[in-house]
């Protein structure tokens, strides 16, 4: 038992050590088709205690591609780092993207950008509807230990 | 991203649901300017890559990822760690910088005696050819002994990142290159 315990605080304590040297530093989404920023921001949005918001212009639903894009730092070294990203309305996951990086050099600065073709204009739920009610869900994991999660709720304007 | 979903639709008859481009050279290649001009992004204001960008694209099932590692030296030794799983290698090489032609040469031969990438395509992109400086594609690839490759299907291409020139038709080639099985 006491054997099982210090496992798991070894594990605890590789968490806190990567997530003190953890920082997302930017994220934003594009129109895919013509590569420009519809919304970006550079604060710190891994704080897993707070809910970020992002108000994102009402015309990102009409672009046939969205990117999504964030900027990570690590001064630590990962070997199996992965992320589940989910987008999520009223909790029901809409569409989830799972992507193992692998290793993460130490003290190294990356980016990672995801592009999806959006549901056809006819299957788009309004901007009214999904305003407020939609979150991205970040959740970055070393192997099995996960390190942080971003929660970045969307309004639409 | 256009160019990146292209490419991707022009695979669907690939079986292989996942491919993945690597993208290396030395730094200030334009690695990162190269991969940007593929998604028609903003070019102006690219930074030395301190790690790694990654385009995922997600198209009808099929997944591209083009992995764009940084060039630096004290960047390089990881590299490896990047290797495995590799469809095509594009290697990315700054025409103007003719005192590090020599170290490109032996980065990329490095690359090629890896265990790792052993047969796996490689596509040069023999960049910059917009400064006058520029050594044509034909001499850079006489500089990089890729004449001598016996192991692997390659090609060279000259572009100028920054513009988009020559992209296209190097990207049209990784097409045509795909293994078709891993």
């Amino acid at each position: 038992m006491t054997e099982v315990l210090s496992v798991e605080e070894a594990n605890q304590d590789r968490v806190q050590t990567i997530l003190k040297g953890f920082q997302v530093n930017w994220m934003n989404l594009r129109d895919a088709d013509t590569g420009k920023i519809l919304w970006q921001n550079n604060e710190d949005m891994s704080s897993p205690h707070v809910e970020h918001e992002a108000r994102v212009p009402k015309r990102i639903l009409k672009c046939r591609v969205v990117s999504r894009e964030m900027n990570f730092s690590s001064i630590e070294s990962m070997d199996k780092f992965r992320i589940e990203q989910k987008v999520l309305f009223k909790g029901r996951c809409l569409e989830e993207w799972f992507f193992e990086f692998g290793y993460v050099i130490p003290s190294s600065t990356n980016t990672w950008q995801s592009v999806i073709e959006s549901a056809p204009e006819s299957q788009m739920m309004p901007a009214n509807v999904l305003n407020g009610n939609v979150v991205i869900e970040t959740k970055f994991f070393d192997g099995d230990l996960l390190i942080t999660t971003s929660r970045v709720r969307l309004f639409y304007v | 991203m256009m160019g990146l979903l292209n490419i991707l639709k022009k695979l669907r008859s690939n079986p292989d649901k996942e491919l993945r481009l690597l993208l290396l050279g030395l730094d200030n290649a334009g690695k990162t300017t190269l991969l940007k001009q593929l998604a028609s992004e903003d070019v102006n204001h690219v930074t030395p890559t301190a790690g790694f960008n990654i385009k995922s694209v997600l198209s009808n099932g099929f997944k591209l990822n083009v992995w764009d590692i940084g060039g630096q030296r004290k960047i390089r030794p990881y590299w490896r760690n990047y290797f495995e799983n590799t469809d095509i290698l594009i290697y990315v090489v700054d025409c103007s910088d003719h005192q590090r032609l020599e170290e490109t040469g032996q980065e990329l031969a490095e690359l090629l005696e890896d265990e790792k990438l052993r047969g796996v395509a490689l596509l040069v992109y023999a960049n910059k050819q917009d400064l006058a400086t520029a050594l044509p594609a034909s001499e850079i690839a006489q500089h990089l002994g890729l004449h001598l490759i016996r192991d692997r299907t390659w090609q060279i291409q000259a572009c100028v990142a920054t513009d988009g020139t020559g992209v296209k038709e190097g990207m049209e080639w990784v097409c045509k290159n795909i293994p078709a099985k891993k």
